[in-house]
């Protein structure tokens, strides 16, 4: 998977650069919107992150130009401006996806993933998850550990289902409060901890092996150790 | 343009304006006819009288030299009959045969009168007794025309008198009926013509005014308008070059300089706030970095809680320039329909657990689907706050309710608790920036945000303490549009 990176803040590129080649992407700098139409023309990227404040021109100009050249990979844009412009709405829109800085590196990964995932063939929607004995039954909205059935509450399982979709990868609160709850905001007390607990209780409880993990400072996983 | 029909006309500023108008211009129209109309009266008495005079002498001087003998009277009679046809002011209809040979329609006599007051001579209708009476009453100045009332004539006649040598006068009269009649004809006239400028006056300027503040209203309703959305939109202007369009011109002037102002507010804003996210941006990605490579222990432990506050600190920047830019009233919002009371229910299932593990009992209390227009974002925000400091601050074991209610065009939303209640100190500055209370952990800001929030959307709020203990906020937010609010009220059921 190779990325196009443009962003011309030297601290941000180079962290940005190890995390992402640490996740196994192959990584592309342009630290201005004109060298990044040379490579965009050039090259072939799987996807672009493009930060909207280049001191030559505009992110938004630079991916509308990027397009009328035919570039079609999907965009993630990262804005340190303050509301999302309506620009970046229509963009949105359009198949592409934007986070605003600073962020969680769990957070741009899940968002490149996306991005990638929209834009690959449709596969076959699954209508079971599994992670280890963990059984989630996605049309009858049932959850099974070990053959016993877990009494969870509606949104309960939304949570479990949207962390075994993501097993094995962080999740971020702020992520899930936006997947599960449709909400982008940051609360200030710890409301997504307390629906990790009492899940944890339902899933983890009795002596089982945990399965949801806390990572400190990042978020959630679920997977098996 | 709908507000017209609805308003009455008679309550409208144009309606005033032509009910002034019309009353100036029908009074100074009216002194211009009661002038017009003395000036006329004056003109036929004149006339009137100038006829007397000339005939009067004419008649006076015939009876003088006529001899004192049986063609006296008949003379001296055909002779006044002769004048009595050139009767000034007479109208057609007094030509009417049977007047013809007589004297016209009883308007004109002719008496002499011998010098012991006796009756020598009557030209005249009826027997003349009467009229000689009531002439010789009066005292007549010698060559001025007078009025006198004669018994069995309504109108009174015009009597000019000469004296003759043989100590006998002579009277010539002329009955006032005609000229009244003229004045009168004259009179409905002037009436007529008067009443009819008048209703035309009103007419042309109530719709000429009317016209003129249908535009000033546009203007206003646009002003409106733009108070509420955009600065973008200016109020309408036309290409006469009158008050209004000067005062459009002026308005979309101001406009111009609120929206730069505005403008340059957002500058600074945003590149502050970017000034300071991207070494944010930076400083937590090396973190997060170094995370991944540390085992858990200690130094991890300084890590996440460094991480930990540099989200506390981007919260607070985003919260700090959000409230600087409501206060302001330059808080820009993405406006869509949104359902109050999804919104709560949802929040309510985010927060019920902590609320539950710290003992809280939370209820919502609320009858369906209401519609606002707003920013989804900042709506969420805001009800996040208002739980957050309620997390915070509610001691265990305390109740809240949270209420949501339709009031006309408008949604009330009650957050009640059973805690200690606000500190009295800081109640009445609860809504501006960086004031806590006593013992509060959080930034100061919450509420200003809540504030700020609520402000953009056009509503108002208000916190108080309940008498039996316990804080109270209540929100309320104008409604959405309520015909169109309510198909999608309908739809959502």
């Amino acid at each position: 998977m190779r990325i196009l990176l443009v962003e011309d803040e030297h601290e941000i590129q180079s962290f940005l650069k190890q995390a992402l080649t640490e996740a196994g992407y192959q990584v592309c700098l342009a630290p201005d919107g004109k060298s990044a139409e040379g490579l965009a023309v050039t090259h072939s990227y799987d996807i672009l992150i493009v930060d909207l404040g280049l001191p030559d021109q505009d992110g938004i100009s630079l991916i509308l130009r990027l397009r009328q050249m035919g570039v079609v990979a999907p965009v993630l844009i990262l804005s340190a401006r303050r509301s999302v412009d309506d620009r970046v709405r229509g963009l949105e829109q359009g198949g592409d996806d934007y986070l605003t800085k600073p962020f969680a590196l769990a957070e741009l990964l899940a968002r490149l993933r996306n991005l990638l995932k929209r834009n690959a063939p449709a596969a076959t929607e699954a209508t079971r998850l599994r992670v280890m004995d963990l059984e989630l039954d996605l049309l009858r909205r049932e959850a099974s550990r070990s053959g016993h059935r877990l009494q969870l509450t509606p949104q309960e399982f939304v949570l479990l289902e949207y962390l075994c979709r993501n097993a094995g990868r962080v999740v971020t609160r702020s992520m899930i409060l936006e997947k599960v709850w449709g909400m982008r905001i940051q609360p200030d007390t710890n409301v997504v901890d307390v629906h990790i607990y009492r899940l944890r209780g339902k899933v983890d409880g009795q002596g089982q092996q945990p399965l949801i993990r806390t990572l400190r400072g990042v978020g959630y996983v679920i997977n098996e150790r | 343009m709908s507000s017209t029909n609805a308003k009455p006309a008679m309550r409208s500023a144009a309606w005033r304006i032509s009910l002034w108008a019309t009353l100036a211009f029908a009074a100074g129209t009216m002194v211009v006819f009661f002038v017009l109309d003395r000036v006329v009266a004056t003109d036929i008495h004149r006339r009137v009288d100038a006829w007397l005079s000339g005939e009067v002498e004419v008649l006076a001087d015939v009876a003088e030299r006529t001899p004192n003998d049986a063609l006296y009277n008949r003379v001296v009679g055909e002779v006044a009959e002769l004048a009595a046809h050139e009767v000034p002011n007479r109208l057609p209809s007094d030509d009417s045969d049977e007047n013809r040979s007589s004297f016209p329609n009883n308007s004109v006599f002719f008496l002499q009168s011998g010098a012991d007051g006796s009756l020598k001579l009557w030209v005249g209708p009826g027997e003349g007794r009467s009229y000689a009476s009531a002439v010789l009453a009066s005292r007549i100045v010698v060559d001025r025309p007078t009025d006198i009332q004669v018994p069995g004539s309504r109108t009174p006649f015009r009597v000019a008198s000469v004296p003759i040598k043989d100590g006998s006068r002579v009277y010539l009269g002329l009955s006032e009926r005609d000229q009244l009649r003229v004045l009168r004809n004259l009179r409905t006239r002037f009436f007529l013509l008067w009443l009819s400028l008048v209703l035309l006056g009103f007419a042309i300027v109530f719709l000429t005014s009317r016209r003129m503040l249908s535009h000033v209203r546009r203007i206003s309703e646009a002003a409106t308008h733009i108070g509420h959305s955009d600065l973008g939109t200016r109020v309408p202007t036309s290409n006469r070059n009158d008050e209004i369009a000067h005062l459009a011109l002026t308005l979309n002037g101001m406009l111009d300089r609120i929206e730069s102002s505005m403008h340059q507010l957002h500058t600074i804003t945003d590149s502050l706030a970017h000034d300071l996210r991207s070494p944010l941006t930076a400083i937590r990605g090396k973190l997060e970095s170094s995370l991944s490579g540390t085992r858990e222990g200690e130094q991890s432990d300084a890590i996440v809680s460094a991480i930990e506050e540099l989200d506390r600190l981007t919260d607070f920047l985003n919260k700090s320039l959000d409230v600087a830019e409501a206060q302001a009233d330059a808080l820009r919002l993405t406006r869509t329909e949104i359902d109050l009371d999804e919104l709560l229910r949802a929040m309510v299932e985010l927060y019920e657990p902590s609320m539950t593990e710290r003992g809280l009992k939370v209820s919502l209390v609320s009858h369906g689907p209401i519609w606002i227009t707003g920013d989804a974002g900042l709506l969420h925000r805001m009800t996040a706050n208002l739980f957050d400091n309620e997390l915070r601050h509610l001691p265990s074991e305390s109740s809240l309710t949270i209420r949501l209610e339709t009031l006309e065009n408008a949604a009330r939303l009650t957050v009640e608790d059973k805690g200690p209640g606000f500190d009295e100190q800081i109640l009445p500055s609860l809504f501006q920036r960086r004031i806590r209370g006593k013992h509060s952990t959080g930034h100061g800001l919450g509420l200003a945000f809540i504030d700020a929030v609520v402000r953009a959307h056009g509503g108002t709020i208000t916190a108080s303490n309940a008498e039996g203990g316990g804080a109270c906020i209540v929100i309320v937010l104008p409604a959405h549009q309520p015909d169109h609010g309510r198909t999608l009220a309908a739809a959502a059921v």
